[in-house]
């Protein structure tokens, strides 16, 4: 059902699609979570790591109220300071659509380079 | 080469950053957003892009704390402060307006009509004016016994907020009463064509004291009593006072919804009268015309009136979109929590 299945990963990317300008820290954010729950620094140095972007701490909040108001990831209740966030269901459907959705991009990108440009 | 500050010291620059942000956001946030920031001017003490990044940051919050933002907030709360920020708009376009309003009901007093753009300024202006007023009064019911019953249950949350209007309201019409005595105007007496009635009119011109081109004449200023000087620095205060006052209350009231949906319609004819308002005010200050003399004739002082006004009836209106948006989503809610009763 290739039909459905497209609809069903419209959908679900649509969270992330109205971030908007923030998509991409969004998307940041959720592929770190995804490893695991961590609070503010550490995002910002699994980010640094794996990305190679450093998301500054301003841009890094907005983004995290706007995730958790969209209930894409919640906040674990904790005595430090530093509260830890964690990934919820919707989240992880969000970012998988999501790039998924960049994937087949990319996958096409690619694939036309390959035939235009490799051979120039 | 890396530069050592004391702790105290990046502390100290840490809650000045916190500043930037709502308090909503701080005491949501607040906590680990510090020891973020902390932790980040550790690893880089001096970093302006961060400084101008959490500036930009803490302004967008204060926008979403208002209703402001294409991020809005849980319906309910979303109504509460874009209610807030279209009263506080509301507040600016009637402060100045009363002050154009006076300016116009003076030369009208003595010479009914002037020219065609003063007098459809004059009438539009007026007529908006008594518009708002009636609104003023169709909210100040429902929103009071809430207020009275918000106030029962937890006086301290909502208790600086009326302190504020009080005290706000009481400075300015004592002030207003004492000062429209001097009014060079018809004070209520000797007028030839009434329009507004010569004692509002006063009031009104009393209260906007501080609104004048006077500012830019410091000579001519400093042979002003004292008494007058005093006022027209301590009225804005005043006027600032009431505003802030009332959208504070507007953003901690927890509203019904029956009294949401009634203030949020009472909101949109609001906006919709201060569009008549700045017509008739643009009618009158944009096509200044060599007929029109005297007092009936505007000013630089008019125009920045305008201008200001102008803006804040666009910030009106992004927040009326925002409480029509929010309503849209609690009809929706409503809908969803319908269909999933059993039947």
């Amino acid at each position: 059902m290739p039909d459905r299945a497209r609809g069903s990963r419209r959908g679900q990317s649509e969270p992330l699609r109205i971030f908007g300008r923030y998509a991409g820290p969004a998307t940041l954010i959720l592929s770190s979570l995804a490893e695991g729950p961590k609070h503010g620094y550490a995002l910002t140095r699994d980010i640094e790591h794996f990305a190679g972007v450093r998301l500054a701490p301003g841009t890094l909040y907005e983004a995290l109220s706007r995730l958790e108001g969209q209930g894409l990831i919640e906040a674990i209740a904790s005595d430090d300071r530093r509260r830890p966030y964690r990934l919820t269901a919707a989240g992880a459907h969000a970012l998988r659509a999501h790039l998924a959705d960049q994937r087949r991009v990319a996958d096409v990108g690619l694939s036309r380079l390959a035939q235009g440009w490799d051979s120039a | 080469m890396r530069t050592t500050r004391s702790p105290e010291t990046q502390a100290r620059r840490v809650a000045r950053l916190l500043r930037c942000y709502p308090r909503s956001w701080r005491h949501r946030y607040g906590a680990e957003f510090a020891e973020l920031l902390l932790a980040d001017l550790a690893d880089r003490p001096r970093d302006l892009r961060r400084t101008v990044d959490v500036v930009r940051s803490g302004m967008a919050a204060r926008l979403t704390a208002a209703g402001l933002t294409d991020h809005e907030l849980p319906p309910a709360e979303q109504i509460r402060a874009c209610l807030g920020t279209v009263g506080g708009a509301l507040a600016v376009i009637a402060s100045l307006g009363v002050a154009m309003l006076a300016q116009l009901a003076t030369s009208w007093q003595r010479a009914s009509g002037g020219p065609a753009t003063a007098a459809v300024g004059t009438l539009g202006m007026t007529a908006a004016a008594v518009i708002l007023g009636a609104l003023c009064l169709a909210a100040a019911g429902p929103f009071g016994w809430q207020l009275v019953g918000a106030a029962r249950r937890h006086g301290s949350r909502i208790g600086p907020s009326v302190a504020l209007v009080v005290a706000g309201v009481a400075v300015l019409v004592l002030g207003s009463l004492h000062f429209a005595n001097h009014w060079p105007g018809t004070g209520g007496t000797g007028a030839e064509h009434g329009l507004v009635p010569g004692g509002l009119a006063a009031f009104g011109w009393a209260s906007t004291l501080s609104l004048s081109s006077f500012w830019a004449h410091p000579a001519l200023l400093a042979r002003f009593p004292a008494a007058e000087l005093g006022w027209m620095a301590a009225s804005p205060v005043a006027w600032t006072s009431v505003a802030a006052g009332l959208v504070t209350m507007t953003r901690r009231l927890e509203l019904p919804p029956a009294v949401l949906r009634y203030l949020a319609g009472l909101a949109a004819a609001g906006t919709a009268a201060a569009v008549v308002f700045l017509v008739g005010g643009a009618s009158w200050v944009l096509a200044r015309s060599a007929g029109q003399l005297g007092p009936f004739r505007p000013g630089l002082v008019d125009g920045g009136e305008l201008l200001i006004m102008a803006l804040a009836l666009i910030v009106a209106v992004r927040a009326t979109g925002g409480i029509r948006r929010a309503r849209q989503a609690m009809v929706a809610v409503r809908r969803r929590d319908a269909d999933l009763q059993p039947k």
